[in-house]
Formats: structure tokens, C-alpha cells, sequence
């Protein structure tokens, strides 16, 4: 506790380099955690879903590709399955084009057997099945048009060449369900389509979650060598499948956050080191008094483990604020609508600023502390 | 080894090795300063008066001869017994006062204590103490930048007293001073010898350090070349003989 004062003192030796050191680790902390946050996201999506006993079960040929609705009751008499939901994307935007968020229309009779989870009133579920009108909203959306619940809103259709015009009746509050969608009804667009009797996805809940493999070879063998054939996967592996989809850009960003922290790390070495060299005579005149080189390292690592660990609260609180405050939401992402930073990536990313201050002051201050004591009082005189 | 000799130096060789030449810094130099006194070792520039204070202060070593300090023999010692050992028996002065900047006048000078068990209290006491005999115990919250030349020099002064060290070495403390605080650091150091008893080595060119101290050690190329008695000022010398 009695060299706190020394190494505080220390660090008000240059307050501007201190400060100047401390932002930029702080901006480069930033930059990483909010970096590595997005697969860490994306990995949470799937975990959430690892337990899952619902099944996508969509044409095999792919997603673009629909499907007989009459599938719906041979899949319902496959054994285990518990409720069946069809699914149609609707692909709608609102007022612009840059309005994009995912909206598609399920069957509203097995709705909230299918997706208890969703957070969702039983108010609400019982609008849903009562009005044709009816729509819920992820709670993303929501916020992002200042939408309310009993609003009406009107989706510009883009793949059909019609509108649907619809009546938010609640809204999907739960952390597992997708904060960006919106479902409504549909009965609402089979009817604006002219009933062609078709669906791009059925949603299959089964009874145990150890009964989803069963289900789903069940499902599969019974569409076999039919006009349409069905591959069915389950939740986590139907959205890891979308993952893949960003697994390049997520890999990009981490590398890109590794990056960043190297270059700083450099940067501040340099800046270390020249903090040191300027204090060579100093350092000389302790040694001479009897400070043993291992209190030396220890103080000066001390120090620049304290801004290094300045760098990264502040710039670790700044990315935690800044996506808890604005929420990234963008199509581009897809699923992952809302990004925030987990714990451990805030524990993580004080662990690398830690390591930034000690390793960026490691080499300079291993050799002031160890210099020849003559050598460096002759450097003074 | 003897323990009336507060420094003990028999044969002492010092040999730099700067690139592919050898600079014998010092050659078989034999120096027995008795303990409570004050000395100075004088000589022309590169005449090896810093090596001769730095292997006795610890901070450097022999190539061969023996170099005993305190009646404790230091030319074997380790890097991390001898800066331990440094931090006992050694108080340093230095030309240019290398006081801390960061830091003020009493925390300049709590500074070796901070190598001791001392508690906050017992290390503000000595502060205050060593302040007070170097005349600056009003100047305790000034920094180096706020202090003159000479009394950045006390401070120094007080930092190298502060432990109680066995013995104080000064490399030319007078060296960067005008006449008036070279003539008051030197009667400070005086004061040190004779009240406190301390022994005082001190490196200078200053001619007039001659009328302060009881002996001088004359270096030239690295050879004692002469032991002489200062011309001590009539005052000290009272002092001197009453002890």
C-alpha cells in the first residue's frame, strides 16, 4: 500500500500522455469488445435453442422453394409431434424501403402451443386467434417504429403485389424470441394470395426433446420421393444453418477486434517505453538507494497495468452503454437483432486491457529495472 | 577486516571494458578512512574519483581487491543482498540532487524509508526530523521545481540521512552550486560529521571542500597519489579535537 502514492504520483508525471495512452487503449477496447460481442451473441441464439423440441421441417430443394399445406396433417400424425404450424414469409416492409424487418404469417390455432416462450399475454394469443387482422411484434421492432399495442400498420408487400393492412395486438417480450418479427395470420394472406394452398415452412413440436431425432427421420421418410420432399433439422441446428451465413463475418470482426488490440498494445509499448527511458535516472537514483529491481518492475508494471485497466473500464463501460442504449438492429444481421455485450466478454476484454498495460511495459521496464546502476546515473550527469 | 574503519579498500582494481578497449578506472588503490570522519577524494577529471565513491557506495564492483564498508566486506555480495545492504548503511548525494519531480520535499525524502518497516507515523516523524537538520522543515510540501539549486541539495541531503546510514557518499554535491550554497551544503555535511557522528566520503574538485574535511585522498589516473590532512577551518578543527 506505500508505493500506491508513488505510482499514482507516477502517473501524473505527463498527465496528457496518461490520458492520451488511456483513451486510446480505451477506444481500442471499445472497438474489440463490441467486436467480439457478435458471435458471442449468436452463440447465445443457438443455446437458447439447444434444448428445443421444435422442428423446421421446409422443402428439401430449399427455403425459397413452398410446400403443400396438406403436409400439415400427415406431419401432425407422425408419432410424438404435438402441434403443427405452417409458415409463410410475407417479406412486407413499412413505409420505406430501408424499413425491413422479418414478417411472416403463421396459422394462429397452434401459435401459442408452438411458442409458449415467446412472452407473449394470453390476452394477446387470444386476439391473435379471434381477429383476421391480427399481428404480434418482437419488442425490437417495436421501439424501432415507436409502435404500440391496438396500432394499425400497413406492410407494402414486395414479393406480392398487395398490402396487408394489420392490428398489433401484443407483443413477443421474452429474451428467447426474435425481438425483430412480426407474425400475423395466415388464413389473412392465404386469402389476399387467392388460396394457392401453400407454405414455405411448417414449425413441428414434438413431446421430448429426445424424440426430435425420431420426429424428424419420421417426417422426412414419409415426403420421400414426392413432388416435394421435406428436410427437417431441428431448431438449433435450422438456426445455426442461418448462422452460417455470417460465420465469415463474424470471424472477420473477431479477427479485426485482435487486430485492434495489437495495434494498441504496440502503441502503447512505445509510449511505455518512452516513459521509461525518460526515467532511467530516476530509476538509478532508487537503485542506489536499495530498491531492489523486482520492486522496480513491480512499480512500474504497476503503473501501466493501471492504464491499461483505466483503458479498458472506460472503454468496455462505453461499448456496454452504447449497445445497450442503441440496440443494433439491421436485416443485414438477420436473426441477430439485438446485440449486447455478455459478461464474460466485459470480464474478457479487462482481462486483454489488463494484459495490455503489464505486456506493453514487460520488455522496457524489465531493462530499467535491471540496467546498470553507473550507466544510468552517468546518463543523468 | 577491521571495524574501526568505516572504509576498507585494499588492491582495488577497476577495470571497464568499453568496446574493444579496457579502461583501468582504478589501479590498486589501498584507502582506510577511520570511522566518524569526513573525507574527501579529489583529483583531476578521469582520475577515477566517481568508481572509487560508486564501489563504496555499493553500486559498482571490484574487478579484483577487497572493498569493506561497516566492517561488512561487499565485494562478493549479490545485486539483491548489496541492494538490501545499500539500503542500510548507505546515504547518497548526488551532483545534480536527483530528487523525484512528481514528487515533494518530505515525499522525496520518505522515500528510502519506504524500504523500512517503518509505520506512517515513525516515517513522518524521521521526515520531519531530517527536514528540520537541513533547515527545510518549512518547505516539506514543495516540489523540486519550487526549490533553489542549493536547497534541492538539502533535500538531498535529508534523503540521504534520513535511514541513519552508516555512511554518507557525496559525488561533487558543491558541483552545480553558486559559492554561497556550495559553502553552505559543505558546513551541512560538516554538521552531519561532527554532531551526528556520521561518516562523510565525499568526490569533489571544489578547492574550498578542503577546509571542511580532516583528510584528502588524491586520485590521478586511477593511482592514489597522495593522503593528506585537510586544512580545516579553525572552528571545526576545535570541534574536531574536542571529539
Amino acid at each position: 500500500m506505500k508505493y500506491v502514492m508513488l505510482v499514482l504520483k507516477n502517473l501524473t508525471r505527463s498527465k496528457r500522455r496518461t490520458l492520451l495512452t488511456i483513451f486510446s487503449i480505451a477506444v481500442s477496447l471499445f472497438i474489440f469488445s463490441a467486436l467480439v460481442s457478435l458471435p458471442t451473441v449468436a452463440s447465445e441464439v443457438l443455446s437458447d435453442t439447444a434444448s428445443s423440441v421444435r422442428i423446421s421441417t421446409h422443402n428439401k430443394a430449399g427455403l425459397a422453394y413452398s410446400m403443400p399445406e396438406a403436409y400439415k396433417q400427415r406431419i401432425a400424425a407422425v408419432p410424438h409431434v404435438v402441434a403443427v404450424t405452417p409458415e409463410s414469409w410475407f417479406g412486407g416492409i413499412y413505409h420505406e424501403v430501408t424499413d425491413q424487418f422479418p414478417n411472416l404469417a403463421v396459422d394462429p390455432d397452434t401459435a401459442e402451443t408452438m411458442w409458449p416462450d415467446w412472452g407473449v399475454s394470453k390476452e394477446s394469443w387470444k386476439k391473435f386467434e379471434t381477429l383476421r387482422t391480427a399481428c404480434l411484434v418482437g419488442t425490437a421492432t417495436m421501439k424501432r417504429f415507436h409502435l404500440h399495442v391496438g396500432q394499425q400498420i400497413m406492410l407494402r408487400g414486395t414479393i406480392y403485389p398487395f398490402n396487408v393492412t394489420l392490428q398489433i395486438v401484443g407483443v413477443m417480450q421474452q429474451s428467447n424470441a426474435p425481438p425483430n418479427f412480426l407474425i400475423f395470420r395466415r388464413d389473412y394472406l392465404e386469402e389476399a394470395r387467392g388460396r394457392p394452398g401453400v407454405v414455405d415452412n411448417f414449425w413441428v413440436m414434438v413431446d421430448r426433446s429426445e424424440n426430435v431425432p425420431q420426429a424428424i427421420k419420421a417426417i422426412d421418410e414419409g415426403f420421400a420421393n414426392s413432388t416435394a420432399e421435406t428436410r427437417s433439422e431441428s431448431e438449433a441446428a435450422f438456426i445455426g444453418s442461418f448462422m452460417d451465413n455470417f460465420r465469415t463475418f463474424f470471424r472477420l470482426a473477431e479477427i479485426l477486434g485482435v487486430i485492434v488490440v495489437i495495434t494498441i498494445g504496440l502503441v502503447a509499448a512505445n509510449t511505455a517505453a518512452m516513459s521509461i527511458r525518460e526515467r532511467r535516472g530516476e530509476i538509478a537514483v532508487m537503485r542506489s538507494m536499495g530498491f531492489p529491481s523486482r520492486t522496480i518492475l513491480s512499480l512500474l508494471l504497476s503503473e501501466s497495468l493501471v492504464i491499461g485497466l483505466l483503458g479498458g473500464i472506460i472503454g468496455c463501460g462505453a461499448a456496454f452503454a452504447v449497445l445497450k442504449i442503441f440496440s443494433i438492429g439491421s436485416p443485414a444481421l438477420g436473426p441477430i437483432t439485438d446485440i449486447q455485450m455478455p459478461p464474460e466478454i466485459l470480464a474478457a476484454t479487462l482481462v486483454v486491457a489488463a494484459l495490455i498495460g503489464l505486456l506493453s511495459a514487460w520488455i522496457p521496464a524489465r531493462a530499467a529495472a535491471r540496467m546498470n546502476i553507473v550507466d544510468a546515473l552517468r546518463m543523468v550527469a | 577486516m577491521d571495524e574501526k574503519y568505516a572504509v576498507d579498500i585494499e588492491h582495488v582494481v577497476r577495470i571497464y571494458k568499453r568496446d574493444e578497449f579496457e579502461v583501468r578506472a582504478l589501479d590498486d588503490v589501498t584507502i582506510r578512512v577511520p570511522q566518524a570522519r569526513f573525507v574527501a577524494i579529489m583529483g583531476p577529471s578521469g582520475s577515477g574519483k566517481t568508481t572509487l565513491l560508486n564501489l563504496i557506495a555499493g553500486i559498482d564492483h571490484a574487478t579484483s581487491g577487497k572493498v569493506s564498508v561497516g566492517g561488512e566486506e561487499i565485494t562478493g555480495m549479490k545485486e539483491r543482498d548489496l541492494a538490501a545492504w545499500r539500503a542500510r548503511h548507505i546515504g547518497l548525494v548526488f551532483q545534480f540532487y536527483n530528487l523525484i519531480p512528481v514528487l515533494t520535499a518530505f515525499e522525496n525524502v520518505e522515500l528510502p524509508l519506504l524500504l523500512t518497516p517503518l509505520t506512517k507515523t515513525e516515517r513522518r516523524e524521521h521526515v520531519e526530523t531530517a527536514l528540520r537538520i537541513v533547515g527545510l522543515a518549512d518547505r516539506m510540501d514543495h516540489y523540486p521545481r519550487q526549490l533553489s539549486g542549493g536547497q534541492e541539495q538539502r533535500v538531498a541531503i535529508a534523503r540521504a540521512l534520513v535511514t541513519d546510514p552508516t555512511i554518507v557518499v557525496a559525488d561533487e554535491p558543491t558541483g552545480d552550486l553558486d559559492a554561497k550554497s556550495a559553502e553552505e551544503i559543505l558546513n551541512l555535511l560538516t554538521e552531519l560529521n561532527r554532531q551526528f557522528r556520521r561518516t562523510v566520503v565525499m568526490v569533489t574538485h571544489d578547492p574550498r571542500a578542503e577546509r571542511f574535511v580532516d583528510t584528502v585522498y588524491r586520485l590521478d589516473k586511477g593511482v592514489l597519489v597522495g593522503v593528506e590532512a585537510g586544512k580545516i577551518a579553525p572552528a571545526h578543527a576545535a570541534a574536531a579535537t574536542a571529539q
